[in-house]
């Protein structure tokens, strides 16, 4: 009994040791990436023209989703490379997270556009219903399905270790 | 100062309970909102539910319970709602179920364990 | 370079330290000139350690921006107190703060402890080798004293509104003072497991040091407590976040010791437990500090980190805690007493509320690591939060008052009758079950949690009520510092289950002009003020507020939101307003499309309560340090 006390007593911290070790030296993937999939739900949103309500049937069967407003400082930094993905061919519809339609095609005046159309969600509505909790936010949607949902800057780095895998693997955007 | 206090009086004739923000049908629904959204984590900050956060996600989760009390959805429909699109990490009660087991149970086990060495020991000598 | 100065001194410091370590390895050979050694050279160590610390704070104060560290944290506007502060305000600088307060307890528990103790060396050796250790990390991982040279900024960064307060101050001095205070016990203990000497009286040299320690650590949590309830707007005080729980066990070891302690002192039993339960509270402290560290956990209050960091001191702290707990094993056969704790005795009452304590650390610590545990296993993300440990500590507390009630009429090293008709603990279990349904019913609460809660709270007080009574009117002696600190236990277990089951909040919008009305009191909204100040502007909502009783009182509070101009930082600053039994709370929200503003209206009952009792806690272990232990 005494030896099974002074067993447990050293086991512990050691096994507590060991468990913390691996913890630290584990490799850090990218903790804004999010492979949980679920389908787009149903929405009715006007883009931000006001030119036509668009429904989830109007989305192409291949794009990226990426939510950005005008007051969101990180998107002017992710908007450059978002314009690459652009020239190289890759869809992307914009989801305009609680912007004032004015100051979203203010915004796109003045940098550039990369989407095909941007839904304007002034309440937040669809973003809500899709997990967003910010803005970037970006998904990679297929037939209806969310595939990928990254919180955060789209780089280089996050494209070649995030997205691009999987766009290879589903023989997407050919 | 009479005169601000009596028009304040005047006004609040007026104005009485209508200006509540979260809007429900019985004091129970109002009590499960505000019960419920202490158990809810805010999907954005690093801690903390949001009842005490007021990031504009933690806002729009609330409404959005509001609605759905209102709506007549169930205290475990609206959990299951958070956490399809949160994820299980929003929900602070984390459920009793296989994965949990040890969470819930260890405390006691880890007392009956301690307690019966205690008492075995005296026995014994 | 005076900053060199300084650092020079930290290095010098260094060696010291180590050398004393190295002479402490050396006593062996029982040379009495070498015990001496240790001790003096300990002593330089400690003096290098403080003078640079002084110099770091003439630094700061005097804006020293070729320092990074303060040049990061600090700012020429600021106020001399807040340059002071800022000092520990993130890792570095608190790591050079936790190094100097171990300094500051070893060095003073070097100066009092007679040259002829046995242990004196071993355990001033152990304490130079924590030191050193952490004396490398800081200046080897989180120097505070890297430069920005050549290029000295001109002014400092920006400083975080909400670290500029007072409270949020001197929480970490507090909180630190008694962590690091434990290291006392455990370096002693140590020693003495190392040395085998059984005859040694280990319990009366460690009591006092111990005290004073648990007192700093209640004070520094409650601060902590406070600064969140006024500062964050939420009005709650506690939320189980994971380094809010990490300084709550070392504080539950820490009580479980002090009254181990107790037992230990006046009987030959539990000096086992004693041992472990000193080992385990400056264990718990290191570990407390990996987490905050390390960025290993998510929570708002971690210093943010990198994992080489976190390796470190994962690594020194396993050393000390593992060959601590490796003598531990070693010595255990001969610590555990022959001594049988008798039934229904004092030993065994105390013993069982050790269990329970170690039970509740073991609970947090779960609820703690749980998530990394089932990330691990299950690659899933989980929470664990206030329902948890909640459901699980309440029912751990309440069991843990009636043994304390318990332990009351009964006699050392004797069973005593307890349960006899007309005992005090029998009209007590009966009193207090009455005034804790009368109190459900009054106020239409049957949660298990409120019924519990005052029921254990009334048990206690009325349990120590009825031991003075008894024992002024005899002339017999009780304790009175016990009495004390166990009323304070009393009336915090009631404040925290009325507050829990009486608060409440609304949410309402409102315009200037308007008012809101409740069954207690009509809000006025009379209007809004805007201010300019040197760093923010802000909205200034005034509310007047008139009771709807026949009291009729009329009171101003103003809640405000803040805008800082160089972060853009938004912050509400929560009004307050104090009633004996229960605090006003206006948050300002944000304003609506149609002008409208969203306020917060909590009422927050028995708060002040809860923190009242916390300092009547630390006043009645105040009194247990004057107390006389019975010699052996």
């Amino acid at each position: 009994m005494k030896i099974f006390i002074r067993l447990v007593i050293l086991i512990i911290p050691i096994v507590g040791f060991v468990f913390f070790y691996n913890l630290l030296t584990e490799d850090k993937f990218y903790p804004g990436a999010n492979f949980d999939r679920f389908n787009v739900p149903v929405f009715a949103l006007d883009d931000i023209t006001s030119q036509k309500i668009y429904t989830k049937d109007d989305l192409n069967d291949e794009l990226l989703l990426n939510v950005w407003a005008s007051w969101c400082i990180t998107c002017r930094v992710e908007h450059g490379f978002l314009m690459e993905l652009k020239q190289e061919g890759f869809l992307i519809t914009g989801l305009n997270y609680k912007d004032e339609s004015t100051d979203a095609n203010n915004w796109l005046n003045l940098y550039g556009n990369p989407y095909s159309f941007s839904l304007h969600d002034i309440k937040g509505s669809l973003a809500l219903d899709m997990g967003v909790t910010g803005a970037p936010e970006t998904f990679l949607i297929k037939n209806g399905e969310v595939l990928v949902h990254y919180s955060g800057e789209v780089n280089l780095a996050v494209w070649d270790n995030v997205f691009y895998p999987v766009i290879k693997e589903n023989k997407m955007f050919r | 100062m009479k005169k601000i206090v009596l028009l304040n009086l005047l006004f609040s004739i007026c104005f009485i309970q209508g200006n509540e923000v979260y809007k429900f049908h019985s004091l129970e629904d109002e009590k499960r909102f505000y019960d419920l959204i202490q158990e809810i984590r805010c999907p954005k900050c690093t801690s903390g539910s949001i009842a005490s956060s007021n990031a504009p996600v933690s806002e729009d989760l609330k409404n959005k319970i509001a609605e759905l009390i209102n709506e007549g959805y169930s205290d475990k429909e609206i959990k299951e709602y958070a956490k399809a699109r949160f994820g299980n990490e929003v929900l602070y009660n984390p459920e009793v179920n296989s994965s949990t087991y040890l969470l819930w149970y260890g405390p006691f086990i880890f007392l009956f364990m301690i307690l019966t060495g205690f008492f075995f020991r005296r026995k014994s000598q | 370079m005076i900053a060199e100065v300084s650092h020079f001194f930290l290095v010098t410091a260094s060696g010291l330290f180590l050398l004393s370590f190295i002479f402490s390895t050396l006593t062996y050979k029982t040379n009495h000139n070498i015990e001496i050694l240790v001790s003096r050279v300990f002593s330089y160590g400690s003096y290098f350690v403080f003078v640079s610390f002084l110099i770091y704070i003439w630094l700061s104060i005097q804006s020293d921006f070729s320092i990074r560290y303060i040049a990061e944290h600090s700012n020429k506007d600021l106020a001399v107190f807040y340059k002071i502060s800022s000092i520990w305000s993130a890792h570095e600088g608190s790591m050079f703060l936790w190094i100097v307060f171990l300094s500051l307890w070893s060095q003073f528990f070097n100066f009092k402890l007679p040259q002829a103790d046995l242990l004196k060396a071993p355990s001033i050796g152990i304490l130079s080798f924590i030191i050193f250790g952490f004396l490398i990390f800081l200046l080897f991982t989180s120097n505070p004293y890297d430069s920005l040279l050549p290029i000295a900024p001109a002014n400092g960064a920006d400083i975080n509104p909400i670290l500029q307060d007072p409270a949020l101050a001197i929480h970490p001095p507090f909180l630190y003072l008694g962590y690091v205070g434990f290291v006392i016990a455990f370096a002693y203990n140590t020693a003495f497991l190392i040395k085998g000497d059984l005859d040694i009286n280990w319990e009366k040299i460690i009591r006092p040091w111990s005290l004073i320690a648990w007192i700093l650590l209640t004070i520094g949590i409650t601060l902590g407590s406070w600064w969140a309830y006024y500062e964050l707007g939420w009005g709650g005080y506690w939320f189980w976040d994971p380094v809010e729980n990490v300084a709550l066990m070392p504080w539950m070891a820490g009580t479980a010791l002090i009254h181990s302690l107790y037992v230990s002192s006046r009987s030959n039993s539990l000096r086992s437990w004693t041992i472990l339960l000193s080992i385990s509270v400056f264990s718990l402290s290191l570990f407390g500090a990996f987490i905050v560290r390390s960025g290993i956990i998510d929570s708002v209050h971690a210093f943010a980190n990198d994992p080489q960091r976190g390796l470190y001191l994962l690594l020194f702290s396993g050393i000390l805690i593992i060959s601590s707990l490796a003598f531990y094993a070693l010595r255990f056969p001969k610590l555990v007493s022959s001594n049988l704790i008798k039934p229904k005795s004092k030993e065994s009452f105390l013993s069982i509320n050790n269990i329970l304590f170690v039970t509740a650390i073991f609970a947090v610590m779960l609820g703690v690591l749980y998530p990394l545990i089932f990330d691990f296993i299950y690659e899933e993300r989980i929470s664990v939060g206030p329902p948890y440990y909640n459901t699980i500590i309440a029912p751990i507390a309440f069991l843990s008052s009636i043994f304390l009630v318990f332990s009351v009429g009964s006699s050392w090293q004797r069973s005593s009758k307890l349960f006899f008709i007309y005992s005090p603990l029998s009209l007590s279990i009966l009193l207090s079950i009455f005034v804790a349904c009368f109190i459900a019913f009054k106020l239409q609460n049957f949660e298990w949690w409120f019924i519990g809660g005052n029921f254990s709270g009334f048990l206690i007080l009325i349990r120590y009520l009825l031991l003075v009574i008894n024992n002024i009117s005899k002339k017999m002696y009780f304790n009175k510092a016990s009495a004390i600190a166990h009323a304070g236990l009393g009336i915090l277990l009631i404040s925290i289950s009325i507050n829990a089951g009486l608060s409440y909040e609304k949410i309402i919008n409102i315009k200037a002009g308007d008012s809101f009305q409740d069954d207690m009191y009509t809000f006025n909204l009379l209007d809004f003020e805007l201010i300019n100040e040197d760093n923010f502007d802000s909205i200034k909502a005034k509310f007047l507020i008139k009771s709807n009783d026949a009291s009729e009182q009329v009171f101003y509070m103003f809640p405000e939101k803040r805008k800082y101009f160089i972060r853009g930082q938004i912050t509400s600053e929560s009004a307050i307003q104090i009633t004996p039994f229960k605090d006003i709370y206006i948050t300002l929200g944000d304003q609506l499309d149609n002008g409208h503003w969203v306020v917060n209206i909590q009422y927050n009952y028995f708060i002040r309560w809860i923190w009242i009792s916390a300092i009547i806690m630390c006043l009645g272990s105040l009194m247990a340090i004057k107390e006389r232990s019975i010699k052996k």
